[in-house]
């Protein structure tokens, strides 16, 4: 990286920490460090809900998913812009007339206070080890591919993000968060433009989208029923609904960000900004890798876009087979470009079936590539047993190995922006709770303001320690992670089916619905240790809440009511 | 009791969409997802052959 690049990087993530913690340093009361002062309008509400939900890992991995598997996984969002619905007109409403300052304050209102305090252990729970992962999984990316060291790399993200939102809270996130997110958009375009830019002369983008369109990276909606599919509508629209659901509705680290609303109303177009904008902002993202994988059709690349672990695997026994690998992907890549410049011939010949010819010869040629792209993968995990996905590597490697100097460093701010982002939204959220549906419901009820805004920053600060150790210690687990990813789900679930009872089974009690919400977590618990393989764990969202919803009114018919 | 109720402010009136009412704006959403939708439908099918 060249120092320019260091200077865009620093000055960009300095600019943004400094705006954030200068601007917010006057939080002198519980509610504005907690809910800001009820001060965000819809624009802030908006984009600070887009930061939190949208992680390092969005744009790191994402561009790469389309690079290896194309655009279906914009299918996933499908069921968002109906939850966002949901939740701006049956849950939002609720949370304001109450003034709750986290969800599950409302709980008690409606059921006692067990099944607050077991929501929101549930969240505190997920949340805080997933607090880690945000922080850590960007982290051992960027340390592998720029070498930089992995700790420092997760104490650099950890300390900024903990420096802010212990200072200023709320509206230090939500503020952070506006600048963070204006950064990841334009940078993002300009990466898209300069992708464009970088095909040859002779390929317009009409021309890459025809070519990506012939390798099958562009089939964006797919309605099969086959449950081996990954992505499909109907996954999408219902799987999409529920998490969408949960996520906005009932996660703390998004709730707190509407709460911080001037009104219902900003609350809510908040909600609906981010219902419009949220799929054509991963299409994009996603068609923006998709040309990266054009572009790398007219460009020689590497067997494998994590050199690192190549380096490694020339260590072993296995280098040889690895450097044999290497020449034959070499020259199935100029086979196939010698087949793409063919395509481009006859789609600008616009002979049909010349055209058709060349395709057929093309997609040959792909299979072959694609065959020793997979047999590299195979040996690198026989040498070394490298876990990590290689399509992480492609989006970077392009960055690196393309992009400008400048906009090298402004890409590199634009993914740690969007970890910090993510972090800072979930310290908050995590203090919040703690604060509010513990130490100050369960065991000094009547301190001060100012103590009980002492309390929160110190939660943050506690917090922010345990993210960052565990973000430290992470990679002795690296089993683990991919537990910790389906965590959410896991949680989730029960989370929801108790409050879709509070707001939609008026009648039943909050006695019921804590048995049935402890019964639904233990299926839950059983189904991914002992039946991860048979059951996907997206599925979790909707059998945890559906379990709960069924048993509670059926408890509820069965248990005693108490003489009035 | 009455007093207080009567000391408390009122709350804001609430502003309302450009489109009139929630509903509204919630059909206008819902109609975009499906415009998306098709709109994807359409991008698939003119490219992959």
């Amino acid at each position: 990286m060249s120092p320019i690049d260091w200077l865009v990087l620093g000055g960009t993530l300095a600019f943004i920490v400094l705006y954030g913690a200068w601007k917010t340093r006057r939080s002198r009361n519980i509610k504005g460090y907690l809910l800001g002062d009820n001060s965000a309008t819809w624009a802030t509400i908006g984009l600070s809900v887009m930061a939190t939900q949208a992680s390092a890992i969005t744009f790191i991995s994402t561009p790469g998913q389309a690079f290896e598997s194309g655009m279906g996984f914009v299918q996933n969002y499908f069921g968002l812009p109906i939850a966002l619905i949901i939740v701006s007109a049956v849950f939002i409403p609720i949370y304001y007339r109450l003034k709750v300052y986290t969800a599950y304050e409302y709980l008690e209102s409606r059921f006692g206070l067990e099944n607050r305090l077991l929501a929101a252990f549930l969240f505190l729970l997920q949340r805080g080890l997933a607090a880690g992962i945000t922080i850590y999984a960007p982290a051992i990316i960027l340390s592998t591919a720029l070498g930089w060291n992995l700790s420092l790399t997760i104490l650099l993200v950890g300390l900024l993000v903990v420096f802010y939102t212990v200072s200023g809270g709320t509206r230090a996130v939500s503020l952070t968060q506006k600048w963070q997110m204006s950064i990841i958009l334009i940078g993002m375009f300009i990466a898209f433009a300069l992708i464009i830019r970088g095909l040859p002369e002779n390929v317009s983008l009409g021309d890459a989208v025809s070519v990506a369109g012939m390798m099958d990276k562009l089939e964006v909606v797919n309605f099969s029923f086959d449950p081996s599919e990954r992505y499909t509508f109907w996954s999408g629209i219902l799987g999409g609904l529920f998490l969408a659901l949960s996520y906005f509705g009932t996660d703390q680290s998004q709730v707190q960000r509407y709460l911080g609303g001037k009104s219902v109303y900003e609350s809510r177009m908040g909600l609906m900004f981010n219902a419009l904008l949220k799929i054509p902002m991963q299409f994009f993202i996603l068609f923006t890798g998709v040309m990266v994988f054009v572009f790398f059709q007219f460009q020689e690349h590497p067997v494998l876009f994590n050199t690192t672990a190549m380096e490694r695997v020339y260590e072993t026994n296995y280098a040889d087979e690895m450097r044999q690998l290497e020449a034959r992907h070499r020259q199935a890549h100029a086979d196939k470009k010698q087949a793409i410049d063919e395509v481009i011939v006859q789609l600008h010949a616009d002979n049909e079936t010349a055209l058709d010819a060349a395709v057929a010869e093309l997609k040959v040629r792909d299979t072959v590539a694609l065959g020793i792209r997979q047999e590299a993968k195979d040996l690198l995990n026989r040498s070394i047993e490298d876990k990590t996905k290689d399509y992480d590597y492609v989006f970077l490697t392009f960055i690196l190995n393309y992009m400008p100097v400048g906009l090298v460093g402004l890409l590199l701010a634009v993914i740690l922006s969007a970890a910090m982002s993510s972090t800072a939204g979930e310290l908050n959220a995590l203090a919040a709770t703690t604060t509010v549906d513990f130490y100050k419901r369960l065991i000094k009820k009547d301190g001060s303001e100012r103590h009980y805004l002492m309390a929160s920053r110190l939660l943050t600060l506690g917090w922010g320690a345990i993210a960052i150790t565990f973000a430290l210690f992470a990679h002795l687990v690296e089993n683990l992670i991919e537990a910790v990813n389906i965590l959410g789900s896991i949680f989730y679930g029960t989370i929801l089916g108790i409050f879709l009872v509070a707001f939609f089974l008026k009648k039943v009690r909050g006695r019921p619905t804590f048995i049935a919400a402890l019964i639904a977590q233990g299926t839950i618990f059983f189904l991914f240790a002992f039946l991860a393989k048979e059951v996907a764990y997206l599925w979790y969202n909707l059998i945890g809440c559906g379990l709960v919803l069924i048993l509670a009114w059926l408890i509820d018919l069965v248990l005693p009511r108490k003489e009035a | 009791m009455s007093e207080d109720i009567a000391k408390t402010p009122a709350p804001e009136p609430e502003r309302k969409p450009p489109l009139g009412s929630w509903s509204r704006m919630y059909l206008f959403v819902l109609g975009f997802l499906g415009f998306l939708i098709l709109l994807f439908l359409l991008f698939s099918n003119t490219y992959t052959r």
